[in-house]
C-alpha cells in the first residue's frame, strides 16, 4: 500500500513547537518567573543595599512574626476542614431532584461573588458589634452576649465565619463530583439493603475523594494566604490575635515601608504552603490512589 | 529545552536586578519657566469638608487656567500612606501631593524622593512663608514640600453632653480624672483615645509626661529624651484614665465601635462619647457630623499650677512635588494657587488647618472666614508654651511599638513595667537603625 505524506504549507522546523507554546512561555516569564525572581532578590535587600540573609534571620528570630505564623496556621486548621464539611454537607442537599433547584443552588452561591468587599465588610461589623444583631439574638435566647471584637479568640472567629459563608466555589466543585457519581452504584446497593448513611460512607465519599483532597488543597493554599477579611474587619486585632502573615507582609511593606522584610517574608510564606502540601500528597498517597 | 530555561532564568536575573538599579536613576525634567497645556494628578486625604472644598478650588483653577487639566484623588487617612508608599515604588506617584510630615523620613531621606521645589522659585511664590515653617519641608537640606498649615491637637468636647451631665470642661489633669465618675454613672464618658490610626492614647500620655518632667518625648533629630521610667509614668497615667472611666479601654471601644472610626461610630454621633483629642486642622469631620455649634473647643489641660506646656505642634500637612513629574512648572503654578491664591484660600477656609501662607491667612482673615473650631485650638496653641513634634515620633513603626505597649497595659497582658522596658527597647533599636 501506498504510504501518502502530507506537506505542510508553513514548514515544520524544529522550532516550530516552541512558537506554538511560545505565548505561554512569555506569559510564564513575565508574570511568574520574573516577579518571582526580582522579590527573591529584593527578599535579599534592605531596599537598596544587598544584606545577605539578614531579613531572614531577623524573621526566624522576630516574635511577632512567629504568631502571625501561630495565627495562620490555626486559623487554616479552623477553617479548611469547617468550610469542606459544611460545602460537603450543602452539595449533598443541593444535589436532590427538586423542583426549582437550580434558584437554590444560585442563591448558596451568592456569598462567594460578594467576597469580602466593602459592603460584607460593614454588614458584618453591625452583625458582630457589641450592640450588633448577633448579640441581640443571643441575648432573645437567654444567653450572654460575646465581646466579638474586643476577645482575641473570638476574633478570629469572625473571621472564619465570614470565609465559612463564602463556601460556594468549594461546593460547586464538590456538586459536580457527586452528579458524576453513576447512578446504577445506589441503586445496586439499594437492592442489597443497604441505608443512605452507608451509602454515604462507602460510595459516596469512596467515589469522590480525590475531589475532596482537591478541595482540602486549594482551601489551605486560600486560608495560608488571608489577608482580606482580617485586614478589613479587625486590622489584625485585638493583641495580634488576627493578624495572618499575609497581612504582616502587608504591613512591613506598604506601611513601614520595608521591602526586604516583606519580599523575604512572602518567600517563606511559600516555603511554608508548598511544605504544607507536600505533605498532604505523601500521607494521603494511598487513599487517593485509583482502584484497579 | 534546559539551556532555553537556563537562558531564560539568566535573563530575568538580569531584568531584575536591572529594575533594582532604575529605581535609582530617577531622570528629573528640568523646569522651562513656560506654561504648557497638560494634565496634572494631585491627591489628598482628609474628611468630606476637606474632599468639598478642594473641588470647588479645583473648579477655581480650572477658570483661571483652562489648559492644566487637574485629576483629583482623594480619600479618608486610613490606608492612605500605604497607598502613596506604593504609588512611590512604582514611580506612578501624582505630580502633586498632600504630604505628612514623617513621609520625609521615609520617602526622601536624601532628599530626591520629591522635587525639589528651590528649583521652581519661578513659579512658586514663597515669600509669604518665613524661614523655620519652610525648614520643615527640607530634606538633607532640598525644600522637598512646603508646610500648608502648623497644626496641634486640642481637646474637643460635644457641649450638649456635657451640659446633660451638667459638667465643665476640664482645666486639669485632675479635672479631667475627677469627671469619670460623674459621666460613668450615665454610662458615658468624657473623652475618648485609640490606638487606630489617630494613636491618641499614647499622644496624650506624652503631653502628660512632658509637661510634668519638661523632657521631649524625642528630639527633632530623632534622640529619645524620655527615661524608661518615664515611659512607663505615662503608660500608668493612661492606664489610670481608663480605670476611672474617663476614656473606654481598647476591648470597650473595639467591642463598640470594631475598626471603624470614631466619627463614624454611633457612641460619638449619639454623644455617649462626649470628647476627642484631635488636630486643629482634621477636627471638621466631627464637627460635621454632630448638630451645628455642638462641638467646642476646651482649653489644654494643664497641672495644679497652672502650667500647660508639654502640647505639641507640627506641620499638619505639607504639598511635594513628585519627582518623576514631566510638568515641573505647571505643577509648581498649581502648588502656588493652592497656597497663596487669595480666592483659592477663601474656599479652602481652615480644612487644612489655619494657612501658614501669609497671603492665604491674611485673604481669609479679610473675607471674616477666619473663624472656627480650627482658628480656635490655633489660638489656644498659640499662647501655649508648645513643643515642635519629632518627624521620628510619627513613623508608623513607632506608632506600631506605641499602640503595642498601650494595648497589652489596657488588656492586662503585662504590666506597666514590663511593656514599658519592652518599649524603651524597641523605640531605642529602631531609631538606631533609621538614622544610620
Amino acid at each position: 500500500m501506498k504510504t501518502r505524506t502530507y506537506r505542510n504549507p508553513v514548514g515544520v522546523s524544529r522550532y516550530t513547537g516552541l512558537l506554538l507554546i511560545s505565548p505561554f512561555i512569555i506569559g510564564a516569564l513575565l508574570l511568574i518567573v520574573y516577579p518571582f525572581t526580582s522579590s527573591f532578590i529584593t527578599g535579599l535587600t534592605d531596599g537598596s543595599s544587598f544584606v545577605g540573609f539578614e531579613n531572614y534571620r531577623h524573621i526566624l528570630s522576630d516574635e511577632n512574626i512567629r504568631s502571625s505564623a501561630a495565627v495562620t496556621l490555626k486559623y487554616a486548621a479552623i477553617l479548611v476542614p469547617l468550610k469542606l464539611i459544611v460545602s460537603l454537607a450543602v452539595a449533598l442537599l443541593l444535589n436532590m431532584e427538586l423542583k426549582g433547584i437550580g434558584i437554590f443552588r444560585t442563591v448558596f452561591y451568592i456569598p462567594s461573588i460578594l467576597g469580602a468587599n466593602l459592603a460584607v465588610i460593614i454588614m458584618w461589623q453591625y452583625l458582630f458589634t457589641s450592640e450588633g444583631l448577633v448579640n441581640q439574638l443571643l441575648e432573645a435566647v437567654g444567653l450572654s452576649p460575646v465581646s466579638w471584637y474586643g476577645d482575641p479568640n473570638a476574633a478570629l472567629f469572625i473571621i472564619v465565619l465570614l470565609r465559612l459563608w463564602e463556601f460556594g466555589s468549594t461546593m460547586i466543585i464538590f456538586l459536580a463530583a457527586l452528579r458524576d457519581i453513576p447512578r446504577e452504584l445506589y441503586e445496586a446497593a439499594r437492592v442489597d439493603g443497604c441505608g443512605r448513611t452507608r451509602a454515604f460512607f462507602s460510595i459516596t465519599l469512596p467515589q469522590i475523594r480525590n475531589v475532596i483532597f482537591i478541595n482540602l488543597v486549594l482551601q489551605t493554599i486560600a486560608a495560608m494566604q488571608e489577608f482580606n477579611a482580617p485586614y478589613m474587619i479587625t486590622g489584625g486585632g485585638p493583641l495580634g490575635s488576627t493578624r495572618t502573615i499575609g497581612m504582616h507582609i502587608y504591613e512591613e511593606m506598604f506601611t513601614f515601608g520595608d521591602a526586604g522584610t516583606a519580599n523575604a517574608l512572602s518567600w517563606l510564606l511559600f516555603v511554608l504552603i508548598a511544605l504544607i502540601v507536600l505533605i498532604m500528597y505523601r500521607t494521603t498517597g494511598r487513599l487517593r490512589r485509583e482502584d484497579r | 529545552m534546559k539551556k532555553i530555561i537556563f537562558k531564560a532564568a539568566a535573563i530575568c536575573c538580569a531584568l531584575s536586578l536591572s529594575a533594582c538599579a532604575s529605581k535609582k536613576a530617577v531622570s528629573v525634567t528640568p523646569p522651562d519657566g513656560s506654561l504648557d497645556k497638560c494634565e496634572l494628578r494631585f491627591s489628598w486625604w482628609g474628611g468630606d469638608d476637606r474632599h468639598e472644598a478642594t473641588l470647588k478650588a479645583i473648579d477655581l483653577w480650572s477658570k483661571k487656567h483652562p489648559d492644566i487639566t487637574i485629576t483629583p484623588e482623594y480619600g479618608g487617612w486610613d490606608g492612605w500612606t500605604e497607598k502613596v508608599t506604593a504609588q512611590m515604588k512604582g514611580g506612578t506617584e501624582p505630580d502633586i501631593m498632600q504630604i505628612n510630615y514623617d513621609w520625609l523620613i521615609t520617602m526622601s531621606p536624601d532628599g530626591k524622593g520629591f522635587y525639589d521645589l528651590d528649583s521652581l522659585s519661578g513659579t512658586l511664590d514663597l515669600s509669604g512663608f518665613d524661614e523655620e515653617t519652610l525648614s520643615f519641608g527640607r530634606a538633607d537640606g532640598k525644600l522637598n514640600a512646603v508646610t500648608v498649615s502648623l497644626s496641634g491637637r486640642g481637646l474637643f468636647y460635644n457641649s450638649e453632653a456635657y451640659s446633660t451631665i451638667g459638667a465643665a470642661y476640664p482645666q486639669t489633669w485632675s479635672d479631667l480624672i475627677a469627671l469619670g465618675e460623674s459621666f460613668g454613672n450615665q454610662d458615658a464618658y468624657p473623652l475618648d483615645l485609640d490606638i487606630q490610626s489617630g494613636g491618641t492614647a499614647w499622644y496624650l500620655a506624652v503631653v502628660y509626661i512632658q509637661q510634668k518632667t519638661g523632657r521631649q518625648f524625642i528630639t527633632l533629630d530623632g534622640e529619645l529624651g524620655f527615661t524608661k521610667e518615664d515611659i512607663r509614668d505615662a503608660l500608668d497615667f493612661y492606664k489610670l484614665l481608663e480605670d476611672n472611666h474617663v476614656i473606654r479601654t481598647v476591648k470597650t471601644r473595639t467591642d463598640e465601635d470594631g475598626n471603624a472610626a470614631l466619627y463614624q461610630s454611633s457612641e460619638f454621633i449619639g454623644g455617649k462619647v462626649a470628647g476627642v483629642l484631635e488636630w486643629g486642622s482634621a477636627v471638621g469631620k466631627y464637627e460635621s457630623v454632630l448638630p451645628k455649634g455642638v462641638l467646642e473647643t476646651g482649653p489644654l489641660l494643664a497641672d495644679e499650677n497652672g502650667n500647660n506646656s508639654g502640647w505639641m505642634i507640627k506641620p499638619s500637612l505639607l504639598y511635594a512635588v513628585s519627582g518623576h513629574t514631566k510638568h515641573p512648572d505647571e505643577a509648581a503654578t498649581f502648588m502656588d494657587f493652592l497656597l497663596n491664591d487669595e480666592e483659592c484660600a477663601v474656599i479652602l477656609g481652615t480644612t487644612r488647618g489655619i494657612p501658614a501662607s501669609r497671603k492665604a491667612s491674611s485673604a481669609l482673615e479679610k473675607s471674616g472666614a477666619l473663624t472656627g473650631l480650627s482658628k480656635e485650638s490655633q489660638d489656644i496653641l498659640n499662647e501655649t508654651d508648645t513643643i515642635t513634634i519629632s518627624p521620628y515620633m510619627e513613623l508608623s513603626r513607632m506608632k506600631s511599638f506605641y499602640n503595642t505597649a498601650i494595648e497589652s497595659v489596657s488588656y492586662g497582658t503585662a504590666d506597666t513595667e514590663t511593656a514599658a522596658e519592652q518599649m524603651y527597647r524597641s523605640v531605642t533599636e529602631y531609631l538606631e537603625k533609621i538614622k544610620k
